[in-house]
């Protein structure tokens, strides 16, 4: 028994591309170019050594615009086996109970052993949707798994999880929902005929919401939370003096002090 | 499950504002008592009771704390399936009580624990949650404004959750100060111990804790003085370290930094981090990321030690040199050390 592990990932805004709108002053984040969350490739890597030790296939998916199809050829590039668009208008407005709703049933319908999703994205970073995924199927969770050892044997996955002032060792049953930690899967380079293949030759599965039989239960309008007022945070004055040698730092951290 | 406009609710069926008291082996997290204290101001302005929520094994001194600690009303699940910690058995205690009470607010410390069993509360009862919320209100109608950064602390977000109840949300440590606790209100009976009924059964979980290691949680955010180390010291937290003693600072760090394992966790700045506030904080070989800038932002003064002139970090901060932190904070603190102490200690 080999397993079907399927990864969430999603495009965001190229954060480093943010630029400020000349005329209003603001950030304009519109025109930035879409790439795919930074922690999504960490979770990607997870999916690929669950998959070196156990066997099986990695199949990912994301929801959202067709143009987001660009991120489903980076993790097919880099190893994934297939991917799945997810993609409505319905889904519009959707805060994070209708999304993992979506992903969920998705994850169902692949035949999920695992899902390995990101710790948090880097545009609304919430980290609600892996757990929001586990309720709604009613599946284990592990989260901020810094290290993953399956045991296809045992019919468990084991985490080490990142907890405040430690860590600990959890064994999950399948299916399982694993939010991997930031940082500690480093990605594996994308080989350049697996690149070529994935820009080419590669097309994704398209799902709708009707295809996953949520078409009541997506949007807006079953969102609980909504986004009200957005303001831009004004970067905090500072100084910014350059001081150039230690004896004036010194003076400068003598005079906070004292 | 739902018709097209979601579950019709009476939000006036809902009331009370509820903080969950997150313990690990009888100790309490630093922000639960935080969010208690801001929780407080909140039941009063809406006419609510205050309710602590705790979850455990023996949790007799927590509860009596809680109610120290201004819980009219403390809700106890005592039982040796929820120790330790686990996301399966928690979330679906927590949705029972949520499911048979209706609180109108409930508010949880956007820890690891916190923020990993809060979505098992919230997918089931169909209630709003606001992860990682920064600054809390409450309008006429009971309404909460939770207030979140959002695309890396650019953004500050308010979100509502007007037709849905409870309305939850997780609450970064270290941005509310907590209260100090008053011993007389347990002596006259202020508040009422609740022990309810425990709705999980081993049997059903779905996972295992094989191992835990938990040592000391350092508690940063209450420093006057933090030194903060980045991945420019390499491993090496020596410098920093002496830097940290000659100025009475707490040690810190940056998530590279917690990453690679040279300092704990408990001790990140940031976005996934803590909020930090101190007089003087001092980033070495840090980059000035922006989910490490929100985090210590409002620090009074900030002080940078980079060897890279164009880090975004000199922008943050008030003084900076430029130069290799391993000459620079040697240098500092024999220069430091070297001062009138009258002045330098204060
Ligand atoms: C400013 C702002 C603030 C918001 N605040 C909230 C809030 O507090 N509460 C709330 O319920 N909603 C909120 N939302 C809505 C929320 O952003 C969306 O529901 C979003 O689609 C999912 O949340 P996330 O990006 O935070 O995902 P996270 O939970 O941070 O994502 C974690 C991981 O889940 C996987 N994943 C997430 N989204 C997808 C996807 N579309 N496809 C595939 N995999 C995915 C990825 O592996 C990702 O790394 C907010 C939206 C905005 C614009
Ligand atoms: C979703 C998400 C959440 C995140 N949350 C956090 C968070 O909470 N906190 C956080 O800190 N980061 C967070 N990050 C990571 C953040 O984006 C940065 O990657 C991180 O802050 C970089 O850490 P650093 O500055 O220590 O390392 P680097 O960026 O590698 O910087 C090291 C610096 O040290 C300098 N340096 C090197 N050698 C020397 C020397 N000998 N002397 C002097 N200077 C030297 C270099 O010039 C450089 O500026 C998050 C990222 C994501 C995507």
């Amino acid at each position: 028994m080999t397993w079907t592990i399927v990864v969430g990932i999603k495009q965001v805004p190229d954060a480093d591309e943010v630029g400020i709108d000349p005329d209003t002053g603001r950030l304009d984040r519109a025109s930035a170019p879409a790439v795919m969350n930074g922690p999504d490739r960490h979770a990607l890597e997870a999916a690929l050594t669950i998959r070196d030790a156990a066997g099986g296939e990695v199949i990912a998916m994301t929801m959202g615009p067709p143009n987001a199809t660009s991120i489903l050829e980076d993790a097919v590039a880099m190893g994934c086996d297939d991917a799945v668009l997810i993609s409505d208008r319905a889904f519009a407005g959707s805060d994070t109970w209708p999304t993992s709703l979506t992903l969920a049933r998705a994850a169902e319908e692949l035949g999920a052993d695992v899902v390995v999703a990101g710790e948090e994205t880097t545009d609304s970073s919430t980290g609600q949707v892996p757990p929001g995924i586990a309720a709604h199927n009613g599946w284990a969770q592990l989260t901020y798994a810094e290290a993953v050892d399956p045991r296809p044997e045992e019919g468990r996955l084991v985490a080490r999880r990142d907890v405040e002032g430690g860590y600990e060792l959890v064994a999950a049953e399948l299916p399982v929902v694993v939010a991997v930690a930031f940082g500690e899967f480093d990605p594996r380079p994308a080989p350049l005929h697996r690149k070529i293949y994935g820009e080419n030759d590669f097309e994704p599965t398209v799902w709708d919401a009707e295809d996953l039989g949520i078409k009541d239960e997506v949007g807006l309008d079953v969102s609980p939370t909504s986004v009200g007022r957005m303001e831009t945070v004004d970067p905090v004055e500072r100084k910014s003096e350059v001081v150039d040698d230690v004896d004036d730092l010194a003076a400068a951290i003598t005079e906070v002090r004292a | 499950m739902t018709d097209d406009d979601g579950p019709a609710i009476d939000p006036d069926e809902y009331e009370d504002v509820w903080v969950f008291v997150e313990e690990h082996d009888g100790d309490v997290m630093p922000v639960s008592w935080e969010l208690l204290a801001e929780a407080k101001a909140l039941a009063e302005t809406t006419g609510d009771d205050l309710v602590a929520l705790t979850i455990g094994e023996d949790l007799d001194d927590v509860a009596e704390e809680a109610i120290a600690r201004g819980a009219d009303r403390v809700l106890v699940a005592d039982d040796p399936v929820f120790e330790p910690y686990r996301a399966d058995p928690y979330g679906e205690q927590f949705r029972a009580m949520v499911e048979d009470r209706k609180p109108s607010i409930v508010l949880i410390g956007g820890t690891h624990t916190g923020r990993d069993f809060a979505g098992r509360v919230a997918v089931p009862a169909h209630a709003g949650l606001t992860a990682d919320v920064t600054e809390i209100d409450v309008d006429d109608e009971g309404v909460l404004q939770a207030r979140r950064p959002a695309f890396g602390g650019d953004i500050l977000a308010t979100i509502l959750c007007e037709e849905h109840r409870p309305q939850m949300a997780t609450i970064r440590p270290g941005v509310f100060e907590a209260a100090e606790p008053d011993p007389d209100r347990i002596d006259s009976d202020a508040g009422e111990i609740v022990d309810v009924e425990v709705v999980v059964d081993e049997d059903d979980a779905v996972s295992e804790v094989l191992e835990r290691e938990v040592g000391e949680t350092a508690d940063i955010t209450e420093a006057d003085r933090i030194v903060a180390v980045g991945h420019g010291v390499e491993g090496d937290l020596g410098p920093a370290r002496e830097l940290a003693e000659a100025i009475d600072a707490e040690l810190a760090a940056s998530r590279a930094a917690v990453d690679e394992g040279w300092i704990d966790g408990a001790r990140q700045v940031g976005q996934t981090g803590k909020t930090v506030r101190p007089e003087l904080y001092v980033a070495v070989g840090i980059s000035g990321a922006i989910q490490h800038v929100e985090g210590m932002n409002k620090s009074d003064t900030v002080v940078a030690i980079n060897d890279d002139p164009n880090a975004p970090i000199f922008d943050h901060a008030d003084y900076g040199i430029v130069g290799d932190l391993f000459e620079v904070c040697p240098a500092l603190v024999e220069r430091l050390e070297t001062e009138p102490i009258g002045e330098v200690v204060q």
